[in-house]
């Protein structure tokens, strides 16, 4: 059975991110199944399922990506119709995955202003403000607590794991972004660079953003999470409060494949 | 002095700075000679213009195979334009022409999802095989009067002694400079060519910025060609055969990777240079035009082992 998420999840509030009845195929292969799911401002949301499971296709649509084939999604109220990267990034979507976001073969201050460029006027002509691109890079690199000895005009590609993931996140905040999907933000990572990257998302969230966290791992995101969301298959299995539910109950839905826990349903 | 190590075209400055000292005290009386430097400045500036729109297309990590035929079709188009327009009138036209050819090759490779390899090579045949039908096979160049035009001479003609196609040329690269390092567009151009998902990721329109490149290639592939025949009135229908390669040799020996986002203008025109010195050296030596060919697949093999190397090295350290 399905655990239906109560309404009124945080008193008063609307949904910043609202999905209802979302499918998606890829040709045969039904990604995701009547989807609805509620995102609300200043909430850390776990996102959690197993390798098919839809986490994945349910994030390209909200990064504007690829469209549903139904349902709906609405963004602070407002009805989406058309879905395209630029518009989620208008909107202040920035999603943060593992692999992609950075350059390698550009420097610390260019992938910070990528796509961003602050420019000047030269004779009408519109060319890079390469000192502010410089400033506001070396800010972000002293506020976040990277490395002293990285210069803004080094290859981006000089940095580690963790560093590249916490620059990420860095740009995606001071960009007055309003939501951060997280893709396995710590994939990869060293013990120490993981909890950083996690303080950061809880801070992020401290500061009124949402923030969508997307892991295998439920034991790291129930330390961390207000809710968690599990997909199974491409339908969701579990929508429930931490308080609701430990992390051993989440496991064991995920485990049952999706089928409640003998203990029955948790409610939110 | 680290960071300068590091940049692409470093090699290519080391390799003409040596073939410059090297043919210096081989041959003063030759190398140090206004004919050697007006024939060296002039194929320099039509292999240099091609070489600079294949820079772009190489920088997104695309190839453009077609701009042999490209810089034929449109020479062929300005020249039969002139017979019935004025000289700027036809040379405007021809550029459009220009402007739709890059602009077909990148819808076709975008809309297609197809290797640009494939479809610039299927570019290569068509344009060529459009010269023959258009001009059945013989082609006159331009007549006197349209050389003496001022149009023409705006292009073709001296400015104190030195050729206005090489300035032209060198003006362009200082612009296309300009725009790799200086603007948005060039900052979009780098990332869409060095990692397309990422570029996508942040908001950048990678098939725009794909398209403008295939544009741009074709487009200085025209000018290339009204340049070389404002100069020299002698033409044929081969016009342009094998400046692919050749445009690709000069873009790679610059220090541009084929994998994309990394490269210079400066490089590509230091490389243009380099092979034109070669050649010219060469001939006035006395050895057969054919080695040239050889000379080039060598120098190649020289140049990329070297910067692979010594890129690889300043990498680990």
């Amino acid at each position: 059975m399905q655990i239906v998420p109560d309404s009124d999840h945080v008193p008063g509030s609307k949904p910043l991110i609202s999905v209802k009845d979302v499918c998606l195929s890829y040709g045969n292969f039904r990604a995701l199944t009547d989807i609805s799911v509620d995102f609300y401002a200043g909430e850390l949301v776990g996102l959690v399922g197993d390798n098919g499971a839809g986490k994945t296709t349910l994030i390209r649509i909200l990064s504007g990506i690829i469209p549903p084939d139904s349902g709906e999604v609405y963004f602070d109220g407002r009805r989406i119709t058309r879905f395209y990267p630029k518009l989620a990034i208008a909107l202040g979507v920035e999603s943060i995955q593992q692999a992609i976001g950075l350059c390698d073969n550009l420097s610390v201050a260019r992938n910070y202003f990528l796509g961003r460029e602050p420019v000047r006027q030269f004779f009408g002509i519109r060319i890079l403000d390469k000192k502010s691109m410089r400033d506001a890079s070396a800010k972000v690199i002293r506020d976040f607590g990277l490395r002293d000895s990285i210069d803004v005009e080094d290859d981006i590609s000089l940095l580690s794991g963790g560093e590249k993931q916490t620059f990420k996140i860095a740009r995606a905040v001071s960009f007055r972004n309003r939501v951060i999907i997280m893709d396995e933000p710590t994939n990869h990572l060293s013990v120490r660079e993981r909890g950083r990257v996690n303080e950061l998302a809880v801070q992020l969230k401290q500061q009124g953003l949402l923030v969508i966290y997307i892991t295998h791992d439920i034991f790291q995101i129930h330390r961390i999470a207000d809710r968690i969301v599990i997909l199974e298959n491409g339908r969701k299995v579990a929508d429930v409060s931490k308080i609701a539910m430990s992390a051993e109950g989440l496991e064991e839905i995920i485990r049952q494949g999706g089928r409640s826990p003998t203990s029955g349903p948790a409610e939110s | 002095m680290h960071r300068f190590l590091r940049r692409p075209d470093v090699g290519i400055l080391i390799g003409c700075i040596c073939i410059f000292i090297l043919f210096s005290l081989w041959n003063p009386g030759q190398w140090f000679n206004w004919y050697t430097f007006i024939s060296i400045s002039r194929y320099t500036a039509i292999l240099g213009l091609l070489a600079i729109g294949q820079t772009f297309v190489i920088l997104v990590r695309e190839i453009d195979l077609s701009v042999g035929s490209v810089y034929g079709a449109v020479g062929v188009a300005f020249i039969g334009l002139e017979q019935q327009l004025s000289v700027p009138l036809s040379f405007l036209l021809a550029m459009i022409f220009a402007i739709m050819v890059g602009l077909l090759n990148a819808t076709i490779v975008i809309g297609g999802r197809l290797p640009s390899m494939i479809v610039t090579l299927g570019g290569l045949f068509f344009y060529r095989g459009l010269i023959y039908v258009s001009t059945h096979g013989a082609v006159r160049g331009p007549p006197q009067a349209a050389r003496q035009d001022w149009f023409a001479q705006l292009i073709g003609g001296h400015w104190f002694r030195v050729e206005n196609g090489f300035l032209w040329m060198l003006l362009l690269a200082g612009i296309c400079g300009a725009i790799l390092y200086q603007t948005p567009f060039g900052n979009h151009l780098f990332a869409s060519g060095g990692d397309p998902a990422s570029a996508e990721s942040q908001g950048i329109p990678v098939n725009r910025v794909r398209t403008w490149a295939f544009i741009l290639c074709s487009v200085f592939a025209g000018l290339s060609a009204v340049v070389t025949l404002t100069k020299d009135p002698q033409t044929n229908v081969s016009l342009g055969t094998g400046f692919e390669l050749e445009s690709i040799a000069a873009v790679v020996i610059g220090g541009t990777l084929l994998a994309g986002g990394r490269g210079t203008v400066l490089g590509t025109v230091l490389g243009s240079f380099f092979f034109t010195a070669v050649r010219s050296e060469m001939i006035a030596f006395g050895a057969p035009p054919s080695w040239y060919t050889s000379f080039v697949g060598i120098a190649l093999l020289l140049v990329v082992t070297v910067n692979t190397l010594l890129s690889k090295r300043l990498r680990s350290n």
